[in-house]
């Protein structure tokens, strides 16, 4: 409990979503019944030049939570990495990061 | 099929006749649907799975990176595809590959995969047929088999990017 010494909390400042600029863009791999596993991987290796430990974790992700977050920037970047990994068939798309 | 092996700076695997004819004709479907006019595949599932949606949730988005994005997803796809006719032996026999030709198979019997597997429903749970019946068993055997050859040619090309350290 705070005594009378202790500082005053700022409040929390409410940010509207649209006028958050800084708030980085990320690309997302869904998971989906065809993709095989070593697929996944060998392909976020591949475009985004992840060590073979980092792609498995994010494969493995992508297989039991149904979603993972490959990478994160930019829109532009954003759409780009998503168009490289429709290149690949993974289903892939980019948005806001929440 | 012996499934696709890493030899020298190339990958290596050797199709029955049969299996080289399969291929073939997969690759005129799959020719078929991209060049098809758009009003008649507006919402075929497996068009929409080949060139999915870049944004969920906001159609504007979507439809900016659709006109963005679709015109080199579609000329890649077609590359990719004659690409793999070019090396594919007709009456079967060795399909020898180099790092580019074999990037250009896996991502053509990635869409090959992907539009069987559409069109038949994969799930997770779904597996291959103990024998074949009728003409869906088929393209569920041709299904596998083609994840067998596409899960040989990532291991060759996984194995070789070790070796390249």
């Amino acid at each position: 409990m705070a005594g009378p010494l202790a500082p005053q909390r700022t409040p929390d400042i409410v940010v509207d979503e649209e006028s958050d600029l800084d708030r980085p863009w990320v690309t997302v791999v869904w998971n989906d019944p065809v993709n095989l596993m070593n697929y996944v991987t060998y392909v976020l290796q591949e475009l985004f030049g992840y060590d073979e430990p980092t792609a498995t974790t994010l494969m493995l992700q992508v297989h039991h939570d149904g979603r993972a977050i490959v990478s994160s920037g930019p829109r532009e970047r954003m759409e780009h990495d998503t168009s490289r990994l429709h290149a690949y068939g993974l289903w892939a798309s980019y948005q806001r990061d929440t | 099929m012996r499934p696709f092996r890493r030899r020298g700076g190339d990958v290596v695997a050797r199709l029955d006749p049969a299996e080289a004819g399969i291929v073939g004709l997969l690759l005129d479907q799959l020719e078929q649907l991209l060049a098809a006019p758009e009003d008649d595949v507006a919402d075929d599932p497996v068009l929409n799975r080949l060139l999915p949606e870049g944004h969920r949730g906001d159609p504007e988005l979507a439809a900016d990176y659709r006109e963005l994005t679709e015109p080199a997803l579609r000329s890649g796809k077609a590359d990719d595809l004659a690409t793999v006719r070019a090396t594919l032996p007709a009456a079967g026999g060795d399909v020898r590959l180099d790092a580019d030709q074999a990037a250009a198979w896996l991502r053509t019997t990635n869409d090959l995969r992907l539009a069987l597997g559409t069109r038949l429903e994969i799930t997770e749970d779904s597996e291959p047929p103990d024998e074949v019946t009728d003409d869906e068993g088929q393209q569920m055997a041709v299904y596998y088999w083609l994840t067998a050859v596409q899960g040989s040619l990532v291991d060759a090309l996984a194995a070789g990017r070790g070796g390249r350290r």
